[in-house]
Protein backbone atom coordinates (compact mmCIF):
# COMPACT_ATOMS: atom_id res chain seq x y z
CA UNK A 1 0.00 0.00 0.00
CA UNK A 2 1.50 3.31 -1.45
CA UNK A 3 2.19 5.85 1.89
CA UNK A 4 0.89 8.49 -0.73
CA UNK A 5 -1.34 8.19 -3.63
CA UNK A 6 -2.34 11.83 -5.70
CA UNK A 7 -4.30 11.64 -8.56
CA UNK A 8 -5.39 14.30 -11.29
CA UNK A 9 -4.72 16.70 -8.40
CA UNK A 10 -5.86 20.68 -9.14
CA UNK A 11 -5.04 23.60 -6.94
CA UNK A 12 -6.34 27.07 -7.65
CA UNK A 13 -5.31 30.48 -5.77
CA UNK A 14 -8.08 32.67 -7.01
CA UNK A 15 -9.59 30.71 -9.99
CA UNK A 16 -5.93 30.22 -11.63
CA UNK A 17 -4.90 26.89 -11.53
CA UNK A 18 -1.14 26.68 -9.69
CA UNK A 19 -1.04 22.64 -9.96
CA UNK A 20 -2.83 21.12 -12.89
CA UNK A 21 -3.87 17.34 -12.81
CA UNK A 22 -0.66 16.48 -11.12
CA UNK A 23 -0.09 12.47 -10.26
CA UNK A 24 2.12 11.71 -7.80
CA UNK A 25 2.88 8.75 -5.41
CA UNK A 26 5.44 7.80 -2.73
CA UNK A 27 5.98 3.85 -1.52
CA UNK A 28 6.96 2.84 2.10
CA UNK A 29 10.31 3.74 2.40
CA UNK A 30 10.91 5.65 -0.78
CA UNK A 31 12.50 8.95 -0.65
CA UNK A 32 11.19 10.64 -3.54
CA UNK A 33 11.96 14.68 -4.77
CA UNK A 34 9.75 17.11 -6.01
CA UNK A 35 11.36 19.61 -8.30
CA UNK A 36 10.75 22.14 -10.16
CA UNK A 37 11.51 26.34 -11.14
CA UNK A 38 10.16 28.60 -8.72
CA UNK A 39 6.57 28.98 -9.61
CA UNK A 40 6.27 25.47 -11.31
CA UNK A 41 3.66 24.87 -8.24
CA UNK A 42 5.85 21.92 -6.42
CA UNK A 43 5.08 23.98 -2.42
CA UNK A 44 1.28 24.63 -3.48
CA UNK A 45 1.02 20.73 -4.32
CA UNK A 46 2.74 19.30 -1.31
CA UNK A 47 0.95 21.99 0.97
CA UNK A 48 -1.88 19.99 -0.69
CA UNK A 49 -0.53 16.44 -0.13
CA UNK A 50 -0.17 18.34 3.73
CA UNK A 51 -3.93 19.12 4.30
CA UNK A 52 -3.12 23.13 4.04
CA UNK A 53 -4.44 24.36 1.01
CA UNK A 54 -7.81 22.58 -0.56
CA UNK A 55 -8.07 20.61 -3.94
CA UNK A 56 -10.22 21.81 -6.51
CA UNK A 57 -9.88 18.52 -8.01
CA UNK A 58 -8.36 15.13 -8.07
CA UNK A 59 -7.65 13.16 -5.27
CA UNK A 60 -5.38 12.45 -2.38
CA UNK A 61 -4.45 9.31 -0.22
CA UNK A 62 -2.61 9.28 2.66
CA UNK A 63 -1.96 5.63 3.68
CA UNK A 64 -4.43 4.50 1.58
CA UNK A 65 -7.12 6.97 3.56
CA UNK A 66 -8.57 9.84 1.35
CA UNK A 67 -7.44 13.00 3.06
CA UNK A 68 -10.62 14.01 4.16
CA UNK A 69 -11.09 10.85 6.23
CA UNK A 70 -6.87 10.58 7.38
CA UNK A 71 -7.02 11.14 11.23
CA UNK A 72 -3.42 9.46 12.02
CA UNK A 73 -1.75 12.42 11.25
CA UNK A 74 1.42 11.38 13.54
CA UNK A 75 2.27 9.53 11.52
CA UNK A 76 3.54 12.31 9.03
CA UNK A 77 6.15 14.81 9.55
CA UNK A 78 5.99 18.09 8.33
CA UNK A 79 8.72 20.88 8.06
CA UNK A 80 7.24 23.60 6.45
CA UNK A 81 9.09 26.19 4.37
CA UNK A 82 11.26 28.43 5.76
CA UNK A 83 9.77 30.86 8.21
CA UNK A 84 11.99 31.00 11.32
CA UNK A 85 11.16 28.81 14.19
CA UNK A 86 10.90 31.92 16.34
CA UNK A 87 7.54 34.09 17.29
CA UNK A 88 6.46 36.60 19.87
CA UNK A 89 7.01 34.69 23.18
CA UNK A 90 10.26 33.53 23.85
CA UNK A 91 10.21 29.60 23.64
CA UNK A 92 13.25 26.95 24.06
CA UNK A 93 14.14 24.68 21.17
CA UNK A 94 12.58 21.72 23.57
CA UNK A 95 9.43 23.33 23.95
CA UNK A 96 9.27 23.89 19.75
CA UNK A 97 10.56 20.13 19.39
CA UNK A 98 7.78 18.95 21.93
CA UNK A 99 5.24 20.08 19.43
CA UNK A 100 6.01 17.45 16.91
CA UNK A 101 4.78 14.74 20.12
CA UNK A 102 0.99 16.41 20.99
CA UNK A 103 -0.66 14.39 18.13
CA UNK A 104 0.70 11.58 20.45
CA UNK A 105 -0.78 12.90 23.52
CA UNK A 106 -4.36 13.00 25.07
CA UNK A 107 -5.38 16.83 24.73
CA UNK A 108 -4.67 18.09 28.46
CA UNK A 109 -2.58 14.74 29.41
CA UNK A 110 0.77 15.26 30.90
CA UNK A 111 4.05 14.58 28.34
CA UNK A 112 4.69 10.95 29.01
CA UNK A 113 8.33 9.66 29.44
CA UNK A 114 8.41 8.19 25.86
CA UNK A 115 7.22 12.45 24.49
CA UNK A 116 9.68 13.35 26.42
CA UNK A 117 12.89 10.93 25.25
CA UNK A 118 11.63 11.58 21.49
CA UNK A 119 12.45 15.33 22.24
CA UNK A 120 15.54 14.84 23.43
CA UNK A 121 16.79 11.76 20.91
CA UNK A 122 15.32 14.45 17.70
CA UNK A 123 17.26 17.44 19.36
CA UNK A 124 20.48 15.02 19.25
CA UNK A 125 19.88 13.98 16.00
CA UNK A 126 20.50 17.45 14.11
CA UNK A 127 23.30 18.05 16.85
CA UNK A 128 21.14 20.15 19.51
CA UNK A 129 21.46 18.55 22.17
CA UNK A 130 23.40 21.29 24.10
CA UNK A 131 20.90 23.98 22.85
CA UNK A 132 17.52 22.43 23.91
CA UNK A 133 16.86 24.97 26.40
CA UNK A 134 18.24 27.80 24.58
CA UNK A 135 15.81 30.39 22.98
CA UNK A 136 14.91 29.79 19.24
CA UNK A 137 15.38 33.77 18.64
CA UNK A 138 19.17 33.39 20.05
CA UNK A 139 19.59 30.28 17.16
CA UNK A 140 21.08 31.08 14.03
CA UNK A 141 18.97 30.33 10.66
CA UNK A 142 20.17 27.42 10.06
CA UNK A 143 19.51 25.88 14.10
CA UNK A 144 15.89 27.22 13.57
CA UNK A 145 15.89 25.30 10.50
CA UNK A 146 17.04 22.26 12.19
CA UNK A 147 14.95 22.82 15.45
CA UNK A 148 11.94 22.53 12.63
CA UNK A 149 13.21 19.44 10.84
CA UNK A 150 13.60 17.93 14.64
CA UNK A 151 10.01 18.66 15.58
CA UNK A 152 9.27 16.54 12.69
CA UNK A 153 11.03 13.51 13.26
CA UNK A 154 10.05 14.21 16.94
CA UNK A 155 6.58 12.49 15.83
CA UNK A 156 8.28 9.09 14.52
CA UNK A 157 7.07 9.78 10.81
CA UNK A 158 6.31 6.74 8.39
CA UNK A 159 6.49 10.16 5.99
CA UNK A 160 8.31 12.96 5.84
CA UNK A 161 6.92 15.99 3.91
CA UNK A 162 9.72 18.39 3.96
CA UNK A 163 9.19 22.15 1.95
CA UNK A 164 12.48 23.23 1.08
CA UNK A 165 14.62 22.53 4.35
CA UNK A 166 17.94 23.20 2.86
CA UNK A 167 17.05 26.73 1.50
CA UNK A 168 19.84 29.22 3.59
CA UNK A 169 21.25 26.68 5.21
CA UNK A 170 24.86 26.53 5.23
CA UNK A 171 26.70 23.52 3.22
CA UNK A 172 27.64 21.44 6.04
CA UNK A 173 24.56 21.36 7.78
CA UNK A 174 23.27 20.39 4.75
CA UNK A 175 25.58 17.64 4.79
CA UNK A 176 24.67 16.64 8.38
CA UNK A 177 20.97 16.86 7.66
CA UNK A 178 21.49 14.51 4.70
CA UNK A 179 22.98 11.57 7.07
CA UNK A 180 20.26 12.23 9.45
CA UNK A 181 17.42 11.69 6.73
CA UNK A 182 19.31 8.97 5.35
CA UNK A 183 19.15 7.04 8.63
CA UNK A 184 15.32 7.85 9.12
CA UNK A 185 14.90 6.41 5.24
CA UNK A 186 16.78 2.91 6.19
CA UNK A 187 14.51 2.57 9.01
CA UNK A 188 11.78 2.87 6.79
CA UNK A 189 10.42 6.31 6.30
CA UNK A 190 9.48 7.62 3.01
CA UNK A 191 10.41 10.95 2.24
CA UNK A 192 8.94 13.47 0.50
CA UNK A 193 11.08 16.91 -0.46
CA UNK A 194 10.17 19.71 -2.15
CA UNK A 195 13.19 21.40 -3.92
CA UNK A 196 15.21 23.22 -6.51
CA UNK A 197 18.26 22.44 -6.13
CA UNK A 198 20.72 19.06 -6.39
CA UNK A 199 22.63 18.96 -2.91
CA UNK A 200 23.48 16.31 -0.49
CA UNK A 201 20.40 15.59 0.54
CA UNK A 202 19.41 14.93 -3.11
CA UNK A 203 22.09 12.19 -3.32
CA UNK A 204 20.01 9.55 -1.38
CA UNK A 205 17.11 9.79 -3.55
CA UNK A 206 14.91 6.89 -5.49
CA UNK A 207 12.72 9.32 -8.06
CA UNK A 208 12.34 13.10 -8.61
CA UNK A 209 9.38 14.18 -9.75
CA UNK A 210 9.50 17.48 -11.78
CA UNK A 211 6.94 20.04 -12.52
CA UNK A 212 6.53 22.87 -14.46
CA UNK A 213 3.31 25.01 -14.90
CA UNK A 214 1.65 22.97 -12.89
CA UNK A 215 2.39 19.47 -14.41
CA UNK A 216 4.47 16.85 -13.93
CA UNK A 217 7.10 16.63 -16.55
CA UNK A 218 9.20 14.17 -15.53
CA UNK A 219 8.67 11.22 -12.94
CA UNK A 220 12.00 8.86 -12.52
CA UNK A 221 15.60 8.97 -11.96
CA UNK A 222 16.74 12.20 -10.57
CA UNK A 223 17.91 14.62 -13.07
CA UNK A 224 21.68 14.19 -13.30
CA UNK A 225 23.73 16.98 -12.34
CA UNK A 226 25.34 19.07 -14.74
CA UNK A 227 27.70 21.52 -15.36
CA UNK A 228 30.18 22.07 -12.60
CA UNK A 229 27.84 19.63 -10.65
CA UNK A 230 28.76 17.43 -12.40
CA UNK A 231 32.54 17.44 -12.36
CA UNK A 232 33.73 14.59 -9.81
CA UNK A 233 36.55 16.70 -8.43
CA UNK A 234 33.29 19.41 -7.56
CA UNK A 235 33.45 19.36 -3.59
CA UNK A 236 29.74 19.16 -2.15
CA UNK A 237 30.99 20.13 0.90
CA UNK A 238 32.74 23.25 1.38
CA UNK A 239 35.55 22.70 3.94
CA UNK A 240 35.84 25.23 6.69
CA UNK A 241 38.95 27.00 7.59
CA UNK A 242 39.02 26.14 10.96
CA UNK A 243 39.99 22.74 10.71
CA UNK A 244 36.91 21.06 11.87
CA UNK A 245 36.28 18.86 9.36
CA UNK A 246 37.76 15.46 9.37
CA UNK A 247 36.14 15.14 13.08
CA UNK A 248 33.76 12.70 13.42
CA UNK A 249 32.00 15.84 14.82
CA UNK A 250 29.39 15.48 12.18
CA UNK A 251 27.94 18.90 12.95
CA UNK A 252 31.31 21.08 12.82
CA UNK A 253 31.50 23.39 15.81
CA UNK A 254 29.26 24.29 18.01
CA UNK B 1 0.22 52.82 57.82
CA UNK B 2 -0.70 51.61 54.38
CA UNK B 3 -2.10 48.27 56.20
CA UNK B 4 -4.85 50.45 57.86
CA UNK B 5 -6.69 50.51 55.02
CA UNK B 6 -7.46 46.97 55.16
CA UNK B 7 -9.36 46.77 58.29
CA UNK B 8 -12.25 47.83 55.61
CA UNK B 9 -13.81 44.91 54.11
CA UNK B 10 -14.84 46.46 50.97
CA UNK B 11 -10.89 47.34 51.07
CA UNK B 12 -10.45 43.52 51.20
CA UNK B 13 -12.81 42.72 48.43
CA UNK B 14 -10.98 44.96 46.13
CA UNK B 15 -7.71 43.45 47.30
CA UNK B 16 -8.68 40.13 46.48
CA UNK B 17 -10.52 40.76 43.29
CA UNK B 18 -7.58 42.66 41.61
CA UNK B 19 -4.41 40.09 42.77
CA UNK B 20 -7.27 37.37 41.12
CA UNK B 21 -7.30 39.18 38.03
CA UNK B 22 -3.90 40.09 37.51
CA UNK B 23 -2.38 36.26 38.57
CA UNK B 24 -4.96 34.84 36.42
CA UNK B 25 -5.38 37.11 32.76
CA UNK B 26 -1.91 36.85 31.51
CA UNK B 27 -2.38 33.42 31.35
CA UNK B 28 -4.73 34.04 28.26
CA UNK B 29 -2.92 37.21 27.19
CA UNK B 30 0.54 35.33 26.85
CA UNK B 31 -1.23 33.43 23.76
CA UNK B 32 -2.84 36.17 22.51
CA UNK B 33 0.86 37.79 22.17
CA UNK B 34 1.81 34.84 20.63
CA UNK B 35 -1.03 35.27 18.03
CA UNK B 36 0.16 38.79 17.79
CA UNK B 37 -3.54 39.46 18.89
CA UNK B 38 -2.49 41.77 22.06
CA UNK B 39 -5.19 44.29 21.31
CA UNK B 40 -7.99 41.51 21.03
CA UNK B 41 -8.53 42.10 24.96
CA UNK B 42 -9.30 45.77 24.50
CA UNK B 43 -12.00 45.09 20.89
CA UNK B 44 -13.66 42.85 23.51
CA UNK B 45 -13.71 45.44 25.93
CA UNK B 46 -15.19 47.46 23.39
CA UNK B 47 -17.99 45.40 22.75
CA UNK B 48 -18.42 44.35 26.65
CA UNK B 49 -19.42 48.22 26.38
CA UNK B 50 -22.63 46.80 24.75
CA UNK B 51 -23.06 43.74 26.77
CA UNK B 52 -23.16 46.60 29.91
CA UNK B 53 -25.81 48.79 28.38
CA UNK B 54 -27.74 45.66 27.33
CA UNK B 55 -27.39 44.76 31.50
CA UNK B 56 -29.12 48.18 32.20
CA UNK B 57 -31.63 47.85 29.53
CA UNK B 58 -33.05 44.66 30.67
CA UNK B 59 -32.26 45.16 34.29
CA UNK B 60 -29.99 41.59 34.40
CA UNK B 61 -26.96 41.80 36.09
CA UNK B 62 -24.21 43.44 34.02
CA UNK B 63 -21.24 40.14 34.14
CA UNK B 64 -23.57 37.90 32.64
CA UNK B 65 -24.80 39.82 29.78
CA UNK B 66 -21.77 41.29 29.24
CA UNK B 67 -20.76 37.42 29.49
CA UNK B 68 -23.25 36.60 26.59
CA UNK B 69 -22.32 39.52 24.35
CA UNK B 70 -18.82 39.24 24.51
CA UNK B 71 -18.77 35.70 23.97
CA UNK B 72 -21.18 35.89 20.86
CA UNK B 73 -18.67 38.56 19.68
CA UNK B 74 -15.34 36.19 19.98
CA UNK B 75 -16.99 33.21 17.96
CA UNK B 76 -18.21 35.69 15.32
CA UNK B 77 -14.87 36.99 15.31
CA UNK B 78 -13.38 34.03 15.07
CA UNK B 79 -15.76 32.99 12.56
CA UNK B 80 -14.86 35.98 10.33
CA UNK B 81 -10.68 35.27 10.59
CA UNK B 82 -11.50 31.54 9.79
CA UNK B 83 -14.16 31.31 7.01
CA UNK B 84 -14.18 34.90 5.02
CA UNK B 85 -11.34 36.94 3.78
CA UNK B 86 -11.85 39.19 6.65
CA UNK B 87 -8.47 39.93 8.15
CA UNK B 88 -7.80 39.39 11.74
CA UNK B 89 -7.18 43.28 12.35
CA UNK B 90 -9.96 44.29 10.19
CA UNK B 91 -12.18 42.23 12.47
CA UNK B 92 -10.83 44.28 15.14
CA UNK B 93 -11.59 47.19 14.09
CA UNK B 94 -15.24 46.44 13.69
CA UNK B 95 -15.29 44.89 17.05
CA UNK B 96 -14.04 48.47 18.12
CA UNK B 97 -16.44 50.49 16.45
CA UNK B 98 -19.41 48.05 16.95
CA UNK B 99 -19.34 47.61 20.33
CA UNK B 100 -18.38 51.86 21.26
CA UNK B 101 -21.72 52.39 19.28
CA UNK B 102 -23.46 49.34 20.08
CA UNK B 103 -23.18 50.33 23.74
CA UNK B 104 -23.36 54.31 24.01
CA UNK B 105 -26.35 53.61 22.06
CA UNK B 106 -28.06 50.88 24.32
CA UNK B 107 -27.38 53.43 27.23
CA UNK B 108 -28.97 56.42 25.12
CA UNK B 109 -32.44 53.92 25.24
CA UNK B 110 -31.65 52.78 28.56
CA UNK B 111 -31.15 56.50 29.72
CA UNK B 112 -33.50 56.61 32.82
CA UNK B 113 -31.86 53.25 34.57
CA UNK B 114 -28.89 54.25 35.57
CA UNK B 115 -26.76 55.62 33.25
CA UNK B 116 -24.21 57.17 35.80
CA UNK B 117 -23.34 53.59 36.44
CA UNK B 118 -21.40 53.43 32.84
CA UNK B 119 -18.36 55.33 34.00
CA UNK B 120 -17.91 52.46 37.17
CA UNK B 121 -17.61 49.59 34.25
CA UNK B 122 -15.36 51.96 31.89
CA UNK B 123 -13.09 52.55 34.25
CA UNK B 124 -13.53 49.42 37.44
CA UNK B 125 -14.82 50.19 40.42
CA UNK B 126 -13.19 47.86 42.89
CA UNK B 127 -14.30 49.61 45.79
CA UNK B 128 -17.64 49.11 45.24
CA UNK B 129 -17.73 45.65 44.56
CA UNK B 130 -20.10 43.05 46.53
CA UNK B 131 -18.79 39.81 48.11
CA UNK B 132 -20.88 38.15 45.18
CA UNK B 133 -19.17 39.95 42.16
CA UNK B 134 -15.94 39.23 43.99
CA UNK B 135 -17.00 35.27 43.99
CA UNK B 136 -17.23 35.55 40.25
CA UNK B 137 -13.96 36.49 39.51
CA UNK B 138 -12.21 34.54 41.58
CA UNK B 139 -14.14 31.30 40.31
CA UNK B 140 -14.17 32.81 36.74
CA UNK B 141 -10.34 33.70 37.08
CA UNK B 142 -9.78 30.32 38.68
CA UNK B 143 -11.50 28.03 35.64
CA UNK B 144 -9.46 30.16 33.60
CA UNK B 145 -6.46 29.83 34.76
CA UNK B 146 -6.56 26.13 35.07
CA UNK B 147 -7.92 25.65 31.64
CA UNK B 148 -4.73 27.64 30.24
CA UNK B 149 -2.02 25.63 32.53
CA UNK B 150 -3.28 22.76 31.32
CA UNK B 151 -4.14 23.67 27.56
CA UNK B 152 -0.54 25.31 27.82
CA UNK B 153 1.41 22.94 25.15
CA UNK B 154 -1.56 22.33 22.37
CA UNK B 155 -2.37 26.37 22.75
CA UNK B 156 1.39 27.33 22.15
CA UNK B 157 1.50 25.44 19.21
CA UNK B 158 -1.54 27.01 17.50
CA UNK B 159 -0.91 30.19 18.48
CA UNK B 160 3.75 29.49 17.21
CA UNK B 161 2.47 27.94 14.24
CA UNK B 162 -0.84 27.52 13.04
CA UNK B 163 -0.06 25.45 9.97
CA UNK B 164 2.49 22.91 11.78
CA UNK B 165 -0.48 22.59 14.51
CA UNK B 166 -3.01 21.87 11.49
CA UNK B 167 -0.33 19.26 9.52
CA UNK B 168 -0.38 17.56 13.28
CA UNK B 169 -4.34 17.00 13.37
CA UNK B 170 -4.56 19.20 16.32
CA UNK B 171 -8.40 20.39 16.45
CA UNK B 172 -6.84 23.97 15.64
CA UNK B 173 -10.32 25.56 14.98
CA UNK B 174 -11.96 24.59 18.27
CA UNK B 175 -8.90 25.84 20.14
CA UNK B 176 -8.53 28.98 18.38
CA UNK B 177 -12.48 29.93 19.53
CA UNK B 178 -11.50 28.36 22.78
CA UNK B 179 -9.33 31.06 23.22
CA UNK B 180 -11.04 33.60 22.33
CA UNK B 181 -14.04 32.64 24.14
CA UNK B 182 -11.69 32.32 27.21
CA UNK B 183 -10.85 35.79 26.58
CA UNK B 184 -14.00 37.22 26.50
CA UNK B 185 -14.37 35.65 29.85
CA UNK B 186 -11.89 36.96 31.06
CA UNK B 187 -12.77 40.78 29.83
CA UNK B 188 -16.30 39.99 31.42
CA UNK B 189 -15.27 38.96 34.76
CA UNK B 190 -12.43 41.13 35.00
CA UNK B 191 -14.08 44.61 34.34
CA UNK B 192 -15.06 44.87 37.93
CA UNK B 193 -11.16 45.34 38.60
CA UNK B 194 -10.02 47.28 35.79
CA UNK B 195 -12.22 48.82 33.73
CA UNK B 196 -13.69 47.01 30.64
CA UNK B 197 -11.46 49.91 28.67
CA UNK B 198 -8.21 48.98 30.92
CA UNK B 199 -8.55 45.09 30.81
CA UNK B 200 -6.63 44.50 28.19
CA UNK B 201 -3.87 46.02 29.57
CA UNK B 202 -3.76 43.21 32.24
CA UNK B 203 -3.59 40.42 29.44
CA UNK B 204 -0.80 41.93 28.08
CA UNK B 205 1.11 44.03 30.06
CA UNK B 206 3.11 40.92 32.09
CA UNK B 207 3.64 38.99 29.13
CA UNK B 208 5.25 41.56 27.59
CA UNK B 209 6.96 42.68 30.50
CA UNK B 210 8.60 39.93 31.45
CA UNK B 211 9.14 38.09 27.94
CA UNK B 212 12.10 40.43 27.81
CA UNK B 213 14.18 38.65 30.46
CA UNK B 214 12.76 34.79 29.94
CA UNK B 215 13.79 31.90 27.49
CA UNK B 216 11.21 29.35 27.48
CA UNK B 217 7.58 29.84 26.87
CA UNK B 218 6.72 27.87 29.59
CA UNK B 219 8.73 30.78 32.45
CA UNK B 220 6.88 33.43 30.82
CA UNK B 221 3.80 32.21 31.62
CA UNK B 222 4.37 31.87 34.99
CA UNK B 223 6.56 35.16 35.13
CA UNK B 224 3.60 36.88 33.71
CA UNK B 225 1.68 35.66 36.44
CA UNK B 226 3.47 36.63 39.22
CA UNK B 227 4.10 40.14 37.38
CA UNK B 228 0.39 40.59 36.96
CA UNK B 229 -0.14 39.66 40.44
CA UNK B 230 2.21 42.08 41.90
CA UNK B 231 1.20 44.99 39.46
CA UNK B 232 -2.44 44.48 40.86
CA UNK B 233 -1.57 44.57 44.13
CA UNK B 234 1.01 47.64 44.13
CA UNK B 235 -2.02 49.13 42.53
CA UNK B 236 -4.43 48.82 44.57
CA UNK B 237 -2.69 49.44 47.56
CA UNK B 238 -0.81 53.07 45.60
CA UNK B 239 -4.46 53.79 45.01
CA UNK B 240 -5.91 53.58 48.81
CA UNK B 241 -3.28 55.55 49.95
CA UNK B 242 -3.87 58.28 47.36
CA UNK B 243 -7.58 58.04 46.75
CA UNK B 244 -7.80 57.47 43.36
CA UNK B 245 -9.46 54.90 40.66
CA UNK B 246 -7.49 51.75 41.06
CA UNK B 247 -8.03 50.69 37.44
CA UNK B 248 -6.06 53.42 35.90
CA UNK B 249 -3.57 53.43 38.82
CA UNK B 250 -2.98 49.44 38.34
CA UNK B 251 -2.28 50.09 34.67
CA UNK B 252 -0.02 53.24 34.98
CA UNK B 253 2.42 51.06 37.06
CA UNK B 254 2.05 48.30 34.75
CA UNK B 255 3.40 50.79 32.08
CA UNK B 256 5.92 52.41 34.07
CA UNK B 257 7.38 49.11 34.93
CA UNK B 258 7.22 47.83 31.39
CA UNK B 259 9.26 50.82 30.39
CA UNK B 260 11.54 50.67 33.09
CA UNK B 261 12.47 46.78 32.14
CA UNK B 262 12.65 47.57 28.46
CA UNK B 263 15.58 49.62 29.36
CA UNK B 264 16.93 47.56 31.61
CA UNK B 265 16.47 44.64 29.23
CA UNK B 266 18.20 46.81 26.30
CA UNK B 267 21.25 46.94 28.88
CA UNK B 268 21.68 43.66 30.30
CA UNK B 269 21.39 42.45 26.45
CA UNK B 270 24.35 44.91 25.81
CA UNK B 271 26.37 43.60 28.83
CA UNK B 272 25.41 39.67 27.16
CA UNK B 273 26.76 40.39 23.71
CA UNK B 274 30.39 40.42 25.07
CA UNK B 275 29.80 37.22 26.89
CA UNK B 276 27.22 35.17 24.97
CA UNK B 277 26.17 32.03 26.69
CA UNK B 278 26.86 29.62 23.65
CA UNK B 279 28.93 31.02 20.45
CA UNK B 280 27.66 32.66 17.66
CA UNK B 281 26.93 30.23 14.34
CA UNK B 282 30.22 30.12 11.74
CA UNK B 283 28.78 31.86 8.63
CA UNK B 284 29.14 29.88 5.26
CA UNK B 285 32.92 30.38 3.74
CA UNK B 286 32.83 33.15 1.62
CA UNK B 287 33.04 31.57 -2.14
CA UNK B 288 35.03 34.38 -3.67
CA UNK B 289 38.98 34.71 -3.35
CA UNK B 290 40.02 38.16 -2.05
CA UNK B 291 42.48 39.63 -4.19
CA UNK B 292 45.83 40.12 -2.29
CA UNK B 293 46.58 42.93 -0.65
CA UNK B 294 49.57 44.74 -2.19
Amino acid sequence: MPVLTVRGATVSYGGRAVVRGADLAVAPGEAVALMGANGSGKSTLIKAVAGLVPLAGGTIELFGTPQKRFRDWRRIGYVPQRTGAASGVPSTAAEVVSQGRLAHRLLGMPARRADRDAVARSLAEVGLADHAHCSVDTLSGGQQQRVLIARALATDPDLLIMDEPTVGVDAETQTALAAVIADRIDAGCAVLLVTHELGPLTDRLDRAVVLADGKVVHDGAPPRPVGEHADPAHEHVHPHANGHNGTDDLWGGK
Amino acid sequence: MILDYFQYEFMQRALLSALVVGLCAPTVGVFLVQKRLALIGDGLGHVALTGVAVGFLTGAAPVWTTLAVTVAAAVVMELLRAKSKTSGDVALAMLFYGGLAGGVYLTGIASDKGVANLQQYLFGSLLTAGWSEVWTIVIGGAAVAALMLVLRPWLTAICADEQYARVSGLPVAALNLLLLVTTAVTVSVSMRAVGILLVSALLVIPVVTVQQFTRSFKATMFASMAAGFLISGAGVLTSAAQDVPPGATIVLIGVAVFLVTAVAAALTRRVRQTRRAHLPPEGEPLEVELPANA
